[in-house]
């Protein structure tokens, strides 16, 4: 009893402070000034001719609601790759996902004879399971044993320096934009708009709910591949379509908004540690605790070097690496 | 291949391959052109003396500290994840030196390498508090990219949040041998005084192979050999970050392919690795000048494109 009602009690203070955090980013740090009424009058009674309404409602709404649903996304595309290789340190950043979606989008942006062939998020998606089949088959952890561990991630990390290295030589061989290109490459939401937001959205809710849905199997992975099948549990089906939905969710938020990293390895964590092991509460659960961060991330992205803004990746690759370097030093590998 | 064969082999390699270079770019030069350039007065002189020549020596350097800084690390360490740039070495002085850039505008370049390698023993300490003497060779290389991973998000950050000083800091910073002339051989060149030093550890270094106990027995401290050539290990690396940026993977594949050729006796590995490692940067650079020109990629970017996967093959390879 005593525990559910914290389960409650937790559930409903992370809901508020989302809702807060929300209304705090639709507001704060705007060069033209906006208060924190005008954002609520700006729902209640829109008034076309006032410029902090139309500030909320074009630029700041569209913006809150990409960051809400990315981070929603990495955080549950984490928790999939960690229930999948029961490796605590997976995280579609480290295992070379990120990277690979990088490479697949920048290719299919710069190099002419595909330019149009496929829309960024398809090529992102190509891309992030074409690095992450690489790792997978190099770090050997279809045969999952706690040794395999560490090999994986040290995978992961050769394939996304590699993945890293052609994408900017595809991008200096095309591009001489240096600046404009390390934004996009270090995932800036400055610049979502509706449109964005209408591109995105209907993926990502589908990738989610799916996510939903197979929280069950994986909860049986965890009691070991041999466990799992006499469960009845179709391990090589379960495992393609963890994959593919997380292939779904990071494609489209990276096509979204850019590579945002260390959201998929953090979050959780964070979320276990609240709500235990079970996957049917934990994924929930992180997706809010994903849209809390990153929407954070990106309020603070104003802050930092206010007029301008940081990219809210940039911020988030400070949090996200120490705490890697944590988690490295909690386990023994 | 035994030593007696590497040597003049890689010496012939060296030489061909530093006349490529001096042959081939955005325009294509003859033999008579090069040796009319290297005097002043001729059409070709700046092209010649001022671009490829200096060019070609700080590869050469790079290239040798690099490989060097890796073998020892790697002697010393044993294990074959090491490098400089895999432990988060060369991305903590990348990370001082943006930093000295960025905030202290005004101040000149000189103390460029001394501020690189304040950070770079930074990274190595920060390194050696987290993991102790005693990890896993996975468990280290995990932590020496994460927190390579770490340096490489405040460099991004210091660069994004300064975006005015990113076109400088961006064009050190790329692992590129791009722009750099006479000067930057002047400030690296005195750091190689330290290259006598390393190989004449590498009787110690042969010593350390046979385990700790022998090393004592024969009246080798362990501990000093180690901390003796880390200590030259960071600095070479640290120069050469100052010069030219992080040159990824080139300080693993360099000490690894060299093993294979000469055996593991650091008498000859030590210098046998540098040659190959100012072989394989001479070659990436000559391939960055010319893939597409007259579009400069970073040398860096080439030396990854090779590096990461002999990375990945290692990693299989081990037990």
């Amino acid at each position: 009893m005593s525990r559910l009602f914290r389960s409650v009690s937790l559930g409903l203070f992370l809901c508020l402070g989302l809702l807060l955090i929300s209304w705090w980013n639709l507001f704060a740090w705007s060069v033209v000034p906006v208060s924190g009424a005008d954002v609520l009058h700006a729902f209640t009674s829109f008034n076309d001719q006032t410029i902090a309404h139309r500030i909320v409602l074009d630029l700041r709404l569209p913006r809150l609601l990409t960051a809400l649903l990315v981070g929603a996304c990495l955080a549950s595309a984490g928790a999939i790759m960690q229930g999948l290789t029961r490796n605590p340190l997976a995280a579609p950043s480290v295992l070379g996902v990120n990277a690979g979606a990088a490479l697949g989008m920048a290719l299919v942006s710069t190099l002419p004879f595909l330019y149009g062939a496929l829309s960024t998020s398809i090529a992102a998606m190509l891309g992030g399971g074409v690095a992450w089949l690489l790792v997978m088959l190099l770090g050997s952890t279809w045969r999952v044993g706690a040794n395999e561990h560490g090999r994986l991630v040290l995978a992961g990390v050769a394939i996304s320096a590699l993945c890293a290295a052609l994408t900017k030589a595809v991008v200096i061989m095309e591009e001489d934009q240096a600046a404009g290109v390390m934004t996009w490459l270090a995932g800036s939401l400055a610049d979502a708009r509706w449109q964005t937001w209408q591109a995105f959205w209907p993926v990502a809710l589908i990738s989610l709910i799916g996510a939903l849905l197979i929280a069950p199997s994986l909860n049986v992975l965890q009691l070991g591949e041999d466990n799992a099948r006499n469960l009845g549990i179709n391990l090589l089906r379960s495992k393609l379509l963890g994959s593919l939905l997380v292939l779904m969710l990071v494609g489209a938020a990276i096509s979204a908004v850019g590579s945002i990293g260390f959201v998929g390895l953090i979050v959780p964590h964070i979320a276990r540690l609240m709500f235990g092991q079970d996957f049917r509460l934990c994924l929930p659960v992180a997706m809010i605790i994903g849209a809390l961060l990153v929407t954070l991330a990106d309020t603070l992205s104003r802050a930092v070097t206010y007029p301008m803004e940081t990219p809210a990746g940039a911020i988030l690759a400070l949090i996200g690496a120490p705490f890697f370097i944590y988690l490295v030093r909690k386990r023994t590998l | 291949m035994t030593a007696q064969r590497f040597f003049p082999f890689a010496l012939l390699m060296l030489f061909a391959l530093s006349l490529a270079n001096l042959l081939f770019g955005a325009v294509s030069l003859s033999l008579h052109d090069i040796w009319q350039g290297l005097f002043v007065g001729s059409e070709q002189h700046f092209t010649v003396y001022e671009y490829r020549l200096p060019r070609i020596f700080l590869a050469i350097l790079v290239g040798a500290g690099l490989a060097l800084s890796g073998a020892l690390v790697q002697g010393v360490i044993r294990n074959p994840l090491a490098s400089p740039d895999v432990l988060g070495v060369s991305h903590g002085a990348g990370l001082a030196a943006v930093f000295y850039m960025t905030y202290f505008s005004g101040a000149s370049t000189e103390w460029l390498p001394e501020v690189a390698l304040a950070g770079g023993i930074c990274a190595a300490l920060v390194l050696w508090y987290l993991c102790g003497t005693h990890s896993s060779a996975i468990k280290l290389a995990i932590t020496g990219v994460a927190l390579a991973a770490f340096w490489a998000s405040c460099i991004d950050f210091l660069m994004l949040t300064k975006p005015l000083e990113i076109n400088n800091a961006l064009l050190w910073l790329t692992g590129s041998l791009w722009g750099r002339s006479w000067p930057q051989l002047q400030a690296l060149l005195p750091w190689f005084v330290l290259v006598p030093f390393a190989l004449g550890l590498s009787k110690y270094l042969n010593v350390l192979d046979l385990g700790d106990d022998s090393a004592n027995s024969l009246g080798v401290s362990p501990q000093s050999v180690r901390l003796l050539s880390l200590a030259i290990a960071v600095a070479l690396t640290a120069a050469c970050v100052s010069v030219c940026g992080p040159i990824g993977f080139l300080g693993l594949v360099a000490p690894h392919l060299t093993r294979k050729l000469v055996g593991g006796r650091h008498q000859s590995l030590l210098p046998a690795s540098m040659l190959t490692g100012a072989c394989l940067l001479l070659a990436a650079d000559l391939a960055a000048r010319t893939l597409a020109p007259p579009i400069e990629l970073p040398a860096g970017i080439l030396t990854a494109i090779i590096g990461a996967p002999y990375f990945l093959w290692l990693l299989l390879r081990m037990k």
